[in-house]
């Protein structure tokens, strides 16, 4: 069995040629400058944070379906997913606050799109809260999965309908002088190139993890055994 | 199934006002909260926002201390095997979720009027101000409903439940507020934030009826 | 109603397949297989801790086994979702409602329209009617226990299964449960956990775990 397969270690290639391009060979924008250069990370950790969470959804979908468990660990797997799928968030809101510091020269101020985020983090880690609640509970798996499919299922009202219910500074005005966001090619090309990078880092870093809970599993396994 | 619905909310509801527990805890708060609030402000009224965000501040926190008890108590008292012998747990789910909604209603009925008595708050457009009131509550019990058999399963512990629906009835309680400061103040409301917050209950309520049977019953 | 007569009438099956349950990772039980049609009486017997209750509670549906498969039929399989219809299940963990009396509770449990009658009927038989109207909490665990078996079998089920049945029960109890479980033995599947040798007797077939 071979330990990470190959396409996921293309991150050791595709995340400094991202870091490289971002950086040295993207034009910076006309109004925000180098600043701008933010934007290739801003952006695919934000990506990436839904996708996590969407993926956790799945899998949990996924555990509860599959009622004879004949994959193992499907719970687990979307606890692991959820927890990346809170980092990224928080380095999401991070990126996101040196961006807004920098055009509009406070690091928060309650924009809708921040106030959606805000609330998708309370979400996540409401969810870490039940499932440390339920540490000895034979259905913590069941619950832990179906919060994570009703917080799914709600992630659409807070991340999309409220900033277009509420007029917002996102995006639109702050990249360039006609207030649209405009992107030459080199600037589309190395965003396509940085989300790509941070979409596999993200499977790289759930494939270890994943492995990781395997392993525990299987030494507890060996360890009771020998008892 | 209907049957089943009926025997086990009249068997809530006698439990519950026979100990009548959540309901008195419930509205103690809401009395004792809305009262030291107007007697810090001496008598000032607030202006019209803060009055709406004082109101539902003060509608969230009554009702997290009694819409959990529902199901915690079938878990507190060891009873909840009973249950799932004695009725369908589709039946347990909507005789629970139209129990919350009953006991929703108690609390704004307690809540308003002590709010508008004590607060000097002017209603300026009384239907939609009501509207306002149920449609916000409507979607408060309808979203925690399942989130109440969660934390019973968890063992009921302190401010979880809290701390679990709070970020879920984030956008119910924003818009509640920007309804009721509509309500209070002059320009004539418009009805779309309402139509939000009944779609959102409606959606929240399916999806829980659709998963309350995975965390209700026992792997 | 129709629905009532074809229940008492058309024969039960319950099949279990490969049964086996984990705890944690300590293997309870495995490999279990067994059938029952009505008329057929099973007692489940082992020594604390062996997976006796478990068993029981899997077989009445009310947990999964961790492998195997568990059925119930009468003309044509039963969805999971409805055999706590067509079993009477009692056991320790099964409590009434403690602030109710013993009368609220069993119309709480009442099914069946003629209930109300089997229920007059069970308490005189159970020698409990004198408090029906006691709330539960006030009631000794002997009559606890008697509450427990009356709400089990109130709505006629075609299926009993009785965990420690005769827990906390007086000789006049016990022989009142023994001579009940003998005359319905013909026309229910009755499955016991017990470790009561006198139970064990009443049932044809035997499992011994651990």
């Amino acid at each position: 069995m071979k330990v990470i397969p190959t396409a996921l270690k293309s991150v050791y290639l595709l995340v400094p040629v991202a870091i490289i391009m971002a950086f040295l060979w993207a034009p910076p924008a006309q109004v925000l400058g180098d600043a701008s250069r933010i934007l290739y990370f801003h952006v695919p950790l934000a990506w990436v944070s839904i996708l996590a969470f969407i993926v956790a959804g799945i899998f949990s979908i996924a555990y509860l379906v599959d009622k004879k468990h004949t994959f193992t660990g499907l719970d687990e797997k979307a606890y692991n997913s959820a927890a990346l799928g809170l980092a990224f968030t928080i380095l999401t809101v991070i990126a996101g606050s040196i961006w807004a510091k920098i055009s509009w020269g406070v690091f928060w101020n309650w924009d809708p799109r921040e106030t959606s985020i805000v609330i998708i983090l309370l979400i996540y880690i409401a969810y870490f809260s039940i499932q440390g609640a339920m540490a000895s509970s034979e259905n913590r798996g069941m619950v832990g999965s179906a919060y994570l499919i009703l917080a799914m299922v709600t992630l659409p009202f807070f991340a999309f309908l409220v900033p277009r219910i509420y007029p917002s500074l996102h995006p639109d005005p702050i990249i360039n002088a006609d207030r649209k966001i405009f992107l030459d090619d080199q600037m589309r090309s190395t965003l396509a190139v940085a989300i790509v990078s941070f979409t596999m880092l993200y499977c790289y870093i759930l494939h270890i993890m994943n492995r990781m809970m395997k392993l525990k599993k299987h030494i507890e396994e060996i360890y009771h055994d020998a008892d | 199934m209907g049957r089943d619905i009926l025997r086990n909310i009249q068997k809530d509801f006698l439990v519950e006002f026979r100990s009548r527990f959540a309901l008195n805890v419930s509205a103690s708060f809401a009395a004792i909260v809305t009262i030291a609030i107007s007697l810090t402000a001496g008598g000032v009224p607030f202006p019209v926002p803060v009055q709406s965000i004082l109101l539902w501040i003060v509608i969230f926190f009554s009702a997290m201390n009694g819409l959990s008890h529902i199901f915690v108590r079938e878990e507190d008292q060891a009873t909840a095997l009973f249950l799932r012998i004695s009725v369908s747990v589709d039946s347990i789910f909507i005789s629970k979720f139209i129990f919350n909604q009953v006991f929703m209603v108690i609390i704004l009925a307690v809540v308003t009027p002590l709010f508008l008595f004590f607060l000097q708050v002017q209603v300026q457009h009384v239907a939609y101000f009501i509207f306002s009131i149920m449609a916000g509550g409507f979607s408060i019990a309808a979203a925690t409903t399942i989130l109440a058999a969660m934390v019973a399963k968890a063992g009921g512990k302190g401010s979880l439940f809290t701390i679990i629906s709070f970020p879920i009835l984030l956008p119910v309680l924003w818009i509640s507020i920007s309804s009721t400061s509509a309500a209070l103040s002059t320009p004539p409301p418009t009805g779309g934030n309402l139509l939000f917050l009944l779609a959102f209950s409606g959606f929240i309520s399916v999806i829980s009826f659709l998963l309350f049977r995975f965390v209700w019953l026992d792997d | 109603m129709n629905k009532t007569e074809k229940m008492n009438t058309a024969p039960y099956t319950i099949t279990g397949e490969g049964l086996a349950r984990k705890f944690g990772r300590n293997t309870l039980f495995k490999d279990i297989c067994l059938s029952l049609s009505t008329g057929e009486s099973l007692s489940i017997t082992g020594p604390n801790g062996s997976g006796k209750s478990t068993l029981l509670k899997i077989l009445a549906g009310l947990q999964n086994p961790t492998a195997g498969n568990i059925g119930l039929a009468s003309n044509g399989p039963i969805a999971r979702m409805e055999w706590h219809a067509h079993i009477g299940y009692t056991g320790p963990l099964v409590n009434p409602y403690d602030d109710l009396t013993g009368w609220e509770n069993i119309s709480f449990a009442a099914r069946r329209a003629d209930a109300a009658t089997r229920a007059v009927l069970l308490l005189d038989r159970f020698n409990l009617d004198r408090h029906r109207d006691k709330k539960v909490k006030h009631y000794s665990s002997g009559m606890k226990q008697r509450l427990r078996l009356i709400l089990a079998v109130l709505n006629d089920p075609p299926i009993l299964m009785l965990d420690e049945a005769g827990t906390n029960l007086d000789t006049g109890g016990t022989a009142l449960l023994h001579s009940y479980l003998e005359s319905v033995q013909e026309e229910k599947i009755i499955i016991l956990a017990t470790n009561d040798t006198q139970e064990e007797k009443l049932c044809r077939e035997v499992i011994r775990l651990g």
